[in-house]
Parts: C-alpha cells; sequence; structure tokens
C-alpha cells in the first residue's frame, strides 16, 4: 500500500508541475496518422520530433502521434530506419491534425543523415529488456526448409533461448516457456507452433511489426512472468491490390490485400498449408493411404476507418495440425483467435484503444477400430477459451508527459479433458474432468516523463491484477505430505457458477529510468513485478500440444517475479549502429514442478501431483547491431544462469533448469552482393542443456531400469549446441508489377548432430546390451528452396 | 488413451515423417561417475501353478554388459495375510524360490501378501493383493505387409474383455514369442483402456490388444506367440507405469529422468535403503502358434 501512496503523490506532483508549464506560454497539439504511402499500412514507432532539438514523440502501435508545441512555426520531421525523412514546416495557431505518408527509401544502403533525434532509438526511449525485430529484417535470416519464422528469429535475441531444436516455445531470461505471453493483434496465443515445434503459427506474409519485452514491462502488460511477445498483422493494403505469396519445401503461401475503399477500409487474407502430406501420397500403401499428416493457418483482418476520430479493426486466426495414421488416430489441434479493436481519438491529446477478444486453442485425439464387426474408438478432447476486453487510453498531456491507464478483463473456461470410450454402437462410458472457471482483472497507470529537455526519461506504473478462480466446478482440498509425494485427497467441495472458491491480487510497481549520458549513450534501469495467474502442465523435455492450461486455483499459488535490469546503451552519432550491454536479476516464485511419475492426463486430482519452487535467473546480455551498409547484421551474446529449488527433487537443493544455457551466442550477418542478390549467414552456439544421467541400473522383471543414485536433477549437460545456416537470395529481373525473388537456403551447413536428449534402454538388436541414446533433432543438413512473388 | 500413449505415437508419426531425412539417434558414450551400489528386490508374485521366485541384485552401471550382482544372503518370506500361511523361500541357482508343487498355487486372487526380506540384519517388509482377472477368449494373427515403419509379418491381436464393476482394474498385458523368457512387449491397462473410471467391462481397445507384436521384429512363421495379462493393484500399476516411462522412454517428448520408487519399508527403522519392488498379479494366459 505504501508504494501506492508514494507512486500517487509523485504522480500528482507531476501532473502540477505540467499544468503549470502549461500556464507559461499557449501550446497547441499537432496529432494524426503516419502511414505507409505505397500500402498505406500504419507505421508504428515512427520518429517524430521538432528538428534541431530533442523535443519529440514517437507514433504508437496503431500509428497514431500527438505532439504538443509552443504556437508559432516548427520545421517537424518523420523519420524510420528505411524510409526517408519527411520534413514539413507548420505554423501552429491552433490544435492541428497532420496525417503523413512516408516514402520507402529504395535501397537501405543510403546513409541517410538524420539531423534531429531519432526518437526511436535504444538511447532514447526509456524501457531496457525491449527487443524490436522488422519484418524485413526477420526474412533476411536463413530459414529452416526456405520459411521465414518470427519464433526463430526471435531466438536471435540476446536473453532468449529454447530447450533445443525443434522443441515448442521458448525461453526468456531464465523463465519457462509458459511464462511467455504470446499476442497476436492482442489476442493470447497458447500454442505458437505448427509441427510440435518447428514452424510457428504466425505467417510471416501477414506480420507487421514484433516486439519482444523481456522484462521491464510497461504497467499495461501482465499475466506472465519473463516476457510479452507483441504481434501485429498488417491492416492491409489500402492503395491497391497486392497479391504476396510463396512457395517453399514446406509451405505455400498466399496473401491478398486490397482496400475496401481506398484510404478508408482495407483487408488482408493470408493463408498457408504445407503440403508434404500430398507429395507422401503416391508412396503409401493400403490403409495408410489415409495417413494425414498437414498443417494450415488463415489469417483475416479489415479495418474500417469510419472518419478521423474512428477506426475499426477486426482481425482472426485460424490454424491447425492435423495427424492422422491410417483410418485408425485422429489427432488435430489448433488456435482460433479473433479480436475487435476500436481505435477514438477523443481529441488531438486523448486516444483510445478498445480490445475485444476471443482465444480459444483446443485439441482433439480419436482412435477408432478398424475391425467392422468390433467397432471400438476412445476420443479425447481439451480445450481453453478466453474472452477478453481492455480499454486502454494514452493521454499525451504535453511534449514531456504521457499517460496510460486502463483497464482489462479476462474470463477463462478450462475443459481439461473427456474422454470418451465406445464399443459397438451402443456402450459408451466417459470420464469428464470438471470444468475450470476464471476470471482475471487489471487496472493500470503509468506515467512517462521526460525532464531536463531528454536528459532524463522516467516511466513508472502500477498494475493491479487480480484473479478469481471460480464455479461452476470442484475444489479439491489436500493434506500436506512429505514433499515430493502425492498429496492426500481431505475433502473437495462443490461451487456453483460464479461463486468464488478462491481469490488472490497483487500489486505489480513497475519502473524504468533512463539517463542519457551525451548524445550517443545512456544508462537504464529498471524494475518490475509480474504475477502469473496461467500455468501450463508440462513434465516432458519440451511443451507438447496436449499439454493443457491450468489456472491458479486454492492449491496452485500465482507464479511471481521480481526482475531487476541496469543497461548501457549506445547509438553510433550517424544512426547506423548500435550496442548495448544488459545485466539482470530475476526472483521466481511459485513455478510448478512435479512428483516423479506425476500424472497429468485426465486426472481430476491432477494439483495433487504438482509442487512449487522457487526460481531464479541472472546474466548479461550484449548486443551490437549494424543496421546501414552493405553488410548488415546483428551479433548477441549472453551469460546467464537459470536454476530452481523445489522440496522433493533433487534432495530440495538448487537445482540447473532445463533451459540453463550459460553460454549463448548468435551472430546474423548479411551481405548485399548487388542490387539483386544478397547473402546471409546465422551461426548459433549455445551451451549444451542440462540433463539427468542415469548412473545406475536396476534389473527387474527382465528390464533394465535407468536410475539415477545421486538423486540430484540436471546432473550433467548435454554436449554444446552450435549450428551455420546460409541463405542466397535472388531478386527477380524487374518488371512492371511482378516482383519475384528466390531464397536458396541450408540450414545446419556443417551436419552437427546437435543434441535434443539423452535417454537410456536396452539395445534393439540385443537386449543384453543397454545404452545411451542421443537424439538428434536435425542431424544433417538441409536445404531450402522458396520462391517468393509480389504483385 | 493417455497422452503419453498419444506423445509416442505423435513423436513417432513425426519422426518417421517430416524430418524422417533428419532426425537421428546415435550412441552417446556416457561419462558419468560410477553410481552407488543399492539392493534390489525383483519379487512379483502371481496366481500361476508352480515356482514362485524371487530375486534380489545389486544396482550396478548402466551401460555394464555383465548381469547385476546376486545377492545371496537374504532371508526371504512371504505371508498370505488372508489365509494365515506362510512360505519361506530358498536361495539355489541365484534366485530365492518356493514351489508348491507343479499344479499348486501360492498366489490366490483376493488375498493379500506380505513379503519380508532380511537383508545385513535388517528386515523389509511390502504388502500387496491379487486382484482379479480376465480370460483371453483367443489369439488372432494376420499378416501385413512392410507400412510405413513397420516390418511385413504376423502381426498378433488377443482378445479379452475388462469384467464389469468393482471400481477400476488395473492390468499389466506382456508378450512373449516362443518361450516365458523372450518379452516381446508390455501395455498396462486401466479396465478395457487407459484411464479410470472409463472403459469398463469393454473389450481391450486396439492399441492395447494389438500392442503385442513388435512392429521392428513381427512374428515369423513358425513363431509361437504367448499373452500373458496380469492383474494388478492401483499402486503397482503405478509403479510399472513409471517403469514403463523410464526404460521406453525417448523421442522429441522424452520425459525427464525420474528414479523409480520403492514399496519396501524399512521396519527395524535402520539406514539401509533397498530399492525394487513387491507386486502381486492374478495372471491368465494365451498362446497361438503360426502355421500357413
Amino acid at each position: 500500500m505504501k508504494t501506492k501512496a508514494v507512486l500517487l503523490a509523485l504522480f500528482t506532483l507531476m501532473l502540477l508541475k505540467s499544468q503549470w508549464v502549461k500556464a507559461q506560454q499557449q501550446r497547441y497539439t499537432v496529432s494524426g496518422y503516419v502511414k505507409d504511402d505505397q500500402s498505406g499500412e500504419t507505421l508504428i514507432g515512427i520518429s517524430i520530433g521538432k528538428t534541431g532539438t530533442t523535443i519529440g514523440t514517437l507514433s504508437n502501435e496503431y500509428g497514431f502521434y500527438s505532439l504538443t508545441l509552443p504556437a508559432g512555426e516548427h520545421e517537424l520531421q518523420y523519420s524510420y530506419m528505411g524510409y526517408s525523412v519527411h520534413k514539413m514546416t507548420i505554423k501552429l495557431t491552433g490544435n492541428k491534425t497532420i496525417d503523413v505518408k512516408m516514402k520507402r527509401s529504395d535501397s537501405q544502403l543510403n546513409e541517410v543523415v538524420i539531423t534531429g533525434k531519432e526518437q526511436q532509438k535504444n538511447i532514447n526511449t526509456i524501457n531496457t529488456s525491449v527487443a524490436k525485430l522488422d519484418i524485413a529484417e526477420l526474412k533476411k535470416l536463413p530459414t529452416l526448409m526456405g520459411e521465414a519464422d518470427v519464433l526463430r528469429a526471435i531466438q536471435t535475441l540476446p536473453g532468449v533461448t529454447t530447450v533445443g531444436e525443434g522443441a515448442s516455445g521458448f525461453n526468456v531470461r531464465g523463465g519457462n516457456s509458459d511464462e511467455n505471453l504470446i499476442l497476436m493483434d492482442e489476442a493470447p496465443v497458447y500454442n505458437s507452433t505448427h509441427l510440435m515445434g518447428f514452424f510457428s503459427v504466425f505467417n510471416p506474409d501477414a506480420v507487421k511489426n514484433i516486439n519482444l519485452y523481456k522484462g521491464s514491462f510497461p504497467a499495461e502488460y501482465g499475466g506472465r512472468t519473463a516476457s510479452v511477445l507483441d504481434i501485429r498483422m498488417k491492416d492491409g493494403n489500402n492503395q491497391k491490390l497486392q497479391v504476396n505469396g510463396g512457395i517453399s519445401n514446406v509451405f505455400t503461401r498466399l496473401s491478398v490485400e486490397a482496400p475496401i475503399q481506398k484510404d478508408k477500409s482495407s483487408f488482408i487474407i493470408a493463408g498457408r498449408r504445407s503440403y508434404i502430406d500430398v507429395l507422401m501420397k503416391p508412396f503409401l500403401k493400403g490403409d495408410m493411404k489415409d495417413t494425414k499428416i498437414y498443417f494450415y493457418d488463415l489469417t483475416a483482418k479489415a479495418n474500417f476507418k469510419f472518419d478521423k476520430n474512428n477506426t475499426l479493426f477486426v482481425s482472426g486466426y485460424f490454424g491447425r495440425d492435423v495427424f492422422g495414421f491410417g483410418k485408425e488416430a485422429n489427432i488435430n489441434w489448433g488456435n482460433t483467435t479473433t479480436s475487435i479493436r476500436w481505435n477514438h481519438v477523443f481529441n488531438s491529446k486523448l486516444f483510445m484503444n478498445l480490445t475485444t477478444y476471443y482465444s480459444k486453442y483446443d485439441y482433439s485425439l480419436k482412435f477408432t477400430s478398424d475391425d467392422e464387426q468390433d467397432k471400438q474408438g476412445f476420443s479425447w478432447k481439451s480445450n481453453i477459451i478466453n474472452y477478453g476486453v481492455k480499454p486502454s487510453f494514452t493521454w499525451y498531456l504535453n511534449s514531456n508527459n504521457t499517460l496510460h491507464f486502463g483497464v482489462q478483463g479476462i474470463y477463462y473456461t478450462f475443459k481439461p479433458g473427456t474422454g470418451i470410450g465406445t464399443e459397438g454402437d451402443s456402450k459408451t462410458s466417459s470420464i469428464v474432468i470438471d470444468n475450470k472457471h476464471a476470471l482475471e482483472s487489471a487496472v493500470y497507470l503509468d506515467h512517462e516523463l521526460k525532464l531536463l529537455g531528454d536528459k532524463i526519461g522516467l516511466q513508472y506504473g502500477l498494475r493491479v491484477s487480480g484473479f478469481n478462480y471460480m464455479g461452476e466446478g470442484t475444489a479439491y482440498y489436500y493434506n500436506d505430505t512429505t514433499p515430493g509425494v502425492r498429496k492426500r485427497l481431505v475433502s473437495e467441495q462443490h461451487f456453483g457458477a460464479g461463486e468464488s472458491i478462491k481469490n488472490y491480487m497483487f500489486l505489480e510497481p513497475r519502473f524504468s529510468a533512463k539517463f542519457k549520458i551525451n548524445n550517443t549513450s545512456a544508462v537504464k534501469a529498471s524494475y518490475s513485478r509480474t504475477a502469473q495467474y496461467m500455468h501450463q502442465l508440462s513434465n516432458t523435455a519440451s511443451a507438447t500440444p496436449l499439454d493443457v492450461w491450468t489456472p491458479s486455483s486454492n492449491n496452485i499459488k500465482p507464479q511471481v517475479a521480481n526482475q531487476f535490469a541496469l543497461g548501457y546503451f549506445y547509438n553510433s552519432p550517424n544512426g547506423s549502429f548500435e550496442a548495448s550491454g544488459e545485466a539482470f536479476y530475476k526472483m521466481m516464485d511459485n513455478q510448478l514442478d512435479y512428483i516423479d511419475n506425476a500424472s497429468l492426463e485426465l486426472n481430476k486430482l491432477i494439483e495433487a501431483d504438482l509442487l512449487a519452487s522457487t526460481g531464479r535467473a541472472y546474466g548479461i546480455e550484449l548486443y551490437a547491431k549494424k543496421e546501414v551498409g552493405k553488410t548488415t547484421g546483428w551479433v548477441s551474446y549472453t551469460l546467464s544462469r537459470s536454476e530452481r529449488k523445489t522440496p522433493g527433487i533433487s534432495g530440495g537443493d538448487w537445482f540447473l533448469n532445463r533451459y540453463d544455457r550459460p553460454h549463448n551466442l548468435n551472430v546474423v550477418l548479411s551481405q548485399e552482393l548487388n542490387k539483386r542478390s544478397t547473402l546471409s549467414a546465422n551461426f548459433v552456439y549455445a551451451s549444451g542443456a542440462p540433463s539427468t544421467f542415469a548412473d545406475a541400473r536396476l534389473e527387474f522383471q527382465d528390464w533394465d531400469i535407468p536410475y539415477n543414485t545421486t538423486d540430484k536433477r540436471n546432473n550433467y549437460r548435454l554436449p554444446d549446441f552450435h549450428r551455420l545456416d546460409l541463405s542466397y537470395t535472388l531478386q527477380g529481373k524487374p518488371r512492371k508489377r511482378w516482383k519475384g525473388e528466390w531464397v536458396f537456403s541450408l540450414y545446419n551447413v556443417y551436419a552437427r548432430k546437435n543434441t535434443y536428449s539423452v535417454y537410456f534402454r536396452q539395445n534393439e538388436d540385443d537386449a543384453t546390451k543397454k545404452e545411451a541414446i542421443r537424439l538428434s533433432i536435425i542431424g544433417t543438413i538441409i536445404p531450402g528452396i522458396t520462391y517468393n512473388f509480389k504483385f | 488413451m493417455t497422452a503419453k500413449h498419444m506423445k509416442k505415437i505423435l513423436s513417432q508419426l513425426l519422426l518417421a515423417s517430416t524430418v524422417m531425412l533428419t532426425a537421428c539417434e546415435t550412441k552417446f558414450d556416457l561419462d558419468i561417475a560410477q553410481g552407488k551400489t543399492i539392493p534390489v528386490v525383483d519379487a512379483w508374485i502371481t496366481s500361476a501353478p508352480g515356482v514362485q521366485q524371487v530375486r534380489i541384485t545389486e544396482t550396478t552401471a548402466y551401460t555394464g554388459t555383465a548381469p547385476a550382482n546376486v545377492i545371496s544372503n537374504a532371508n526371504v518370506t512371504l505371508f498370505d495375510l488372508t489365509s494365515g500361511d506362510s512360505y519361506p523361500f530358498a536361495f539355489a541357482n541365484n534366485v530365492y524360490s518356493y514351489d508348491p508343487g507343479s499344479t499348486n498355487s501360492i498366489g490366490v486372487i483376493g488375498h493379500v501378501y506380505r513379503l519380508r526380506v532380511v537383508l545385513n540384519g535388517q528386515t523389509f517388509e511390502a504388502t500387496d493383493t491379487i486382484k482379479r482377472v480376465p480370460v483371453i477368449d483367443s489369439l488372432t494373427v494376420e499378416f501385413k505387409e512392410a507400412e510405413f515403419g513397420d516390418e511385413e509379418g504376423y502381426y498378433a491381436k488377443f482378445h479379452a474383455r475388462d469384467p464389469e464393476g468393482a471400481n477400476n482394474d488395473y492390468y499389466w498385458i506382456r508378450s512373449y514369442r516362443n518361450t516365458l523368457t523372450t518379452r516381446i512387449r508390455d501395455n498396462f491397462a486401466i479396465n478395457g483402456a487407459y484411464n479410470e473410471d472409463v472403459s469398463d467391462g469393454i473389450k481391450f481397445i486396439p492399441p492395447i490388444s494389438e500392442g503385442i507384436t513388435r512392429g521392428d521384429k513381427p512374428f515369423l512363421k513358425g513363431d509361437k506367440v504367448i499373452v500373458r495379462i496380469a492383474s494388478c493393484t492401483k499402486r503397482s500399476h503405478e509403479f510399472l507405469d513409471h517403469v514403463d516411462t523410464q526404460v521406453n522412454n525417448g523421442g522429441l517428448f522424452a520425459k525427464v529422468l525420474e528414479n523409480v520408487g520403492t514399496n519396501l519399508v524399512n521396519v527395524s527403522g535402520g539406514d539401509l535403503k533397498i530399492l525394487g519392488w513387491f507386486g502381486t498379479s492374478g495372471t491368465s494366459f494365451a498362446e497361438i502358434e503360426i502355421h500357413e
């Protein structure tokens, strides 16, 4: 409560100060949207500044900006990497609306001289621990099987690791993969990969912008403790019809975007489908003809600009992975999201976005006997559904003060699983795990201010989040027992719809500060506290599509993380080079762990098998990037540690997380050979993942059971991971409208067999031989060819 | 279907398809410290007539090729707590055994048993119950051509039905080739399928009834297929399921190595630790010889 009081006092003071400033001289506000002149696509993070001064702002996620200046004449400058600087002189005698269309520069080769301040540069922003990725940069990265990939790309950034190649999800600063909030047009996405980890579910042709918050979350974000991956989809070209497409080893892609009404409304529809099953078909015999292995996704979005103050966006996503094994097995899973957003400009200083969304992740498994007289089957379904609403406001008080505030609410229903067994046409039996319900809510207020010109930047805020685990449902109460042993059920109680079973509330203060040392460097610090009320139950090496999510409850406490970060940032004077170093320390509470041989499926007493851990992670992240010139690219290196302590595991001592990778190096280089061709390379090095090895075996009933007599978890490390990928892009000869390009890629150039996991088993041919087996998900060089086109 | 089984199937499908050309398993040279030596009790008493055996060994290096050291100085006694009978096991030929005569069984369905092992002056005990077991109606075989990673050969299926009622029934199904010393596969069922409170009284579903053949080495002409259904208590079933996860681990969704537990409790209060399990089962067998 004390923190809250202090913050309130501070806040009032700041407000007073700004009011006082206002009284001194008549001021007016310039506001509007910034767009790309070719596509009409709104541009995020464009720097808008008064030439020759430090006064300026950035366009927000919807391309809106607002800048308050004294009355009189000003030269404004709009700039962004890859675009020609747009300059204009305005005479302010009242509030003005100026929508600006920016021109893409022909080539990034021209070293653009920018006389003003580039607001988006990391020495000018306030937050630490934010990584941005431009979709153009992403497409330059060498690919796996020819498919540009969002999640693979963010793994080249400092502080981001994975448990192994082909693993679903990623790990940020020593957090588990379920601690990342992945938002697609503001709707949460629960399973971010196709094919259980090989490709991300986001169609690169439909993605506009990617932001990864690794720690100092603005108060607007919450609900997960490790990171927020904020993916914004394209709005669709509102100038002319545009078709993008591509054919690669794995996917065929096609997207169509066009104006509905020029300058006012547009749509985009983008689809992808894998076609390995089509290629495989001729080689399958008998009932295997029915084998299905494919995945697809469809993204659609439309926007309508009603007037200069009201814009509506409707976006939808549908993706599915389908696996069928003969007629006997049929498995499919996928995400569905819909979001409707309304941008409203109350006045030149107050902007609102209201988002409502729906998100669903579900899977279904079906097993049927192919025997006609002997019909039998078993099916299993599970899902999680969210309904969310979040009005958010930005109040541009003046050029030094901005307020962000809003309210958020999410209603969850969880269907942990229903299993139905059938025999013949009549006999059915089923197991239904009760649905679970919860309401998550939050209010937040965040103040961004600049002091001493732009020497000092502060952003501080408070998020108050609450969680209500409620009926209709059954709450189970357990006896505490020896840690590591299944808890015993004491009682259970049924709760009616809407009745509260357990409530939680957390104060989540956020704070970031920047001190600009000079024109090229700045020091930043941040602190953030985040709470997480959603947990994915998974005790395999990497999460599977079948691992269910479960809410915080009377037995599962919310996860909480406290993180400190300190960083040094450098931008070269001409803006072509940047570098940064950040140190972080993170403490985590109530991360889930599992008793040995926990039963996580179709188990209503699942909470009896869960353990709570304490975690800690710390490290240093170094990053250098060159954005301009014939040679571009970045290098990131992270030195870090991630460990946890769980009563009942590893003797209650600290042990390393599977995603602890002390050394992690990524080098991405792109060399423009000539106007038409580019060569790119990506090198990754990471320390081997910790793993538990057997130092003994038990002979039991003709089995040889691996056993670890030390009882220490993750007592060894897998061999180091490293890999080099190359790609060569050749632009087709320029034609009137048609633009084509070939991308040739080689993944894992020197064919290293990186170890994904090691397990222990009897030799398949000779049971007297026992072996440790190393699994390499990718054990050879993988070529990829893609043809991309655009007209 | 539990996710464990599904994950296995998924993982196989995945490895067999898209990354067929790229994923690979290679031998890994373990360079680790020698583990501790701990006694291991392997005791599974069944309702089958004839000799019953208990084996006591020591843990041994995982990749060692030599069989485990046999512990010969233990004192092993089985108590039928329901009937009050006790059976002293005698050590000979590396095992402790008791022979009630080839037509008699010491395991009776519904009886509760306690195993007592005295080792180095300390006493260990565990109890288990013999549960009901369904008969196997028949075994059938079908010749299949090679497809999708499975070799050409004879694939067997057993036909049996889970008895209705009486809460959940837990089973361990093991298949053998020619003799009871060549184990082929193990499956673990609850009622007629994989989960509690569902599939009561049904015929064992196909992944279980057809899960008695190894796809990489199907049965051949002249082979004898033997199938055993062994009933278990819930606790023993959980132990076996844990063992199964550990010995058949692998693939994309490999589980972390988690040590299997033991039900043998040191009742002398000493600090000597032993591993292993005492389980009891009602068993039923069926066999078929493959001709033309």
